[in-house]
């Protein structure tokens, strides 16, 4: 898809957001999408996460593009991507302990994200330094507004809060299975149902 | 310089393998000194929090903990406070839970017949689901919890009577895990203390 869209600033905004949005239309990185959306919090700082490394491994790729052999490139994608994952790690054990700990094993598994290697793969790679930074955020944003959805229900569902914050009823029996990652596949099923109407409305309209 | 000739892929891998990891391993030796810090003053705070002595930033924790007592028994560090008139007992313990080692600190009062609190150092438990033994509402259950028989039941379902506490949901693995650290951590307890005066 990206090779016929227009390579630009509002072009690349509106793709990664919505026309080619990693998660609905790509179906990307879902095992991340399963494993964090039960509670909002950690969906957010994962996606942070994601944001940070996704835009400054496009960026490093993008820079360093042309003296990458074809044989390597991959792996060398994989190096730089790891390389930010653990700076993040490194830098929020020393100068915030307790968000490490509430993120706990999800700063590592950022590296397995595979929207970060398809942004590297698919766009840093044939794309300037600054184009590939914004398509880096742009991106990753897509992904965590479709997490922060997901989680929004979840949580509400599993445990009857909101960013910890309990809002549902004492009364209110919650759903265990919401706080199981399988749960997930119910709203990820709905969010694509649901764009996947809109957008084929879109072209008939078009 | 032909890019795609075998040489040129062996120096640039090993060339931006070497820079690459070389940062690292600076960023890694600059917080290191920090990186222990923390960990001390976590540990800290974790026998404060067990032993359910309030503090406002790192600073106070450090000095707040000046006041605790450790003792060695046996090769197993015992904090010890005075409360209200009453001995505290806090140790560490250490166990397997559903995917990998559970630290924490147990305190229990003189007569070991009461939890005094539970707190969680570090886990490996699912984020969301066992992970939540870290989070107060699960913790406070321990507070001044009595342990008649000298052990604790974890149950599912809401009520909880003497030496009972609920499990959470979905993470009966991690519940189970708990129930086994906190009885043999509590029979540790009982055989370094046992034959001491409270």
């Amino acid at each position: 898809m990206s090779d016929t869209a227009p390579k630009t600033v509002g072009g690349i905004l509106t793709d990664n957001l919505w026309h080619s949005n990693p998660i609905f239309m790509q179906v990307l990185g879902i095992c991340s999408a399963l494993a964090v959306t039960n509670l909002l919090t950690n969906t957010f700082i994962m996606s942070i996460g994601v944001i940070f490394t996704t835009m400054m491994s496009n960026f490093t790729v993008s820079i360093i593009k042309g003296l990458i052999p074809r044989k390597v490139r991959m792996m060398v994608q994989v190096l730089i991507i790891a390389f930010y994952v653990i700076i993040v790690d490194i830098v929020l054990r020393a100068y915030m302990p307790d968000i490490h700990e509430a993120l706990g094993p999800y700063v590592g598994l950022i590296i397995t994200n595979c929207i970060i290697m398809g942004r590297a793969e698919a766009f840093a790679q044939s794309n300037g330094p600054g184009l590939s930074l914004w398509d880096g955020i742009t991106s990753a944003s897509g992904y965590m507004g479709v997490l922060l959805v997901i989680a929004f229900f979840r949580e509400i569902l599993a445990f009857g809060s909101l960013f910890g914050f309990r809002i549902m009823p004492n009364w209110f029996e919650p759903w265990i299975i919401m706080a199981m990652p399988p749960s997930a596949f119910f709203f990820l099923g709905v969010i694509i149902w649901i764009g996947k109407t809109i957008m084929n409305h879109e072209e008939a309209a078009a | 310089m032909n890019k795609q000739s075998l040489i040129y892929t062996i120096v640039f891998t090993f060339a931006v393998c070497f820079v690459f990891v070389a940062i690292l391993a600076v960023a890694n030796d600059l917080t290191a000194e920090q990186v222990r810090q923390n960990q001390i003053v976590a540990q800290q705070r974790a026998v404060l929090n067990a032993m359910g002595i309030s503090y406002q930033s790192d600073e106070e924790v450090l000095s707040l903990f000046e006041d605790v007592e450790q003792d060695e028994i046996d090769g197993t560090i015992v904090y010890i406070t005075e409360k209200d008139g009453n001995r505290i007992y806090a140790m560490s313990f250490r166990g397997s839970g559903l995917w990998g080692p559970i630290v924490g600190i147990l305190a229990m009062d003189s007569s070991l017949e009461n939890i005094f609190g539970i707190e969680i150092i570090s886990h490996e438990e699912t984020p969301g689901l066992g992970g939540r033994i870290t989070e107060d509402q699960w913790k406070e259950q321990f507070r001044d919890r009595p342990v008649p028989e000298g052990s604790i039941e974890v149950v599912r379902g809401g009520s909880t009577g003497d030496g009972q506490v609920a499990a959470i949901t979905g993470a009966t693995g991690t519940s189970n895990s708990m129930e086994r650290i906190l009885n043999n951590a509590m029979q540790r307890f009982r055989e370094l203390l046992g034959g001491r005066d409270a």
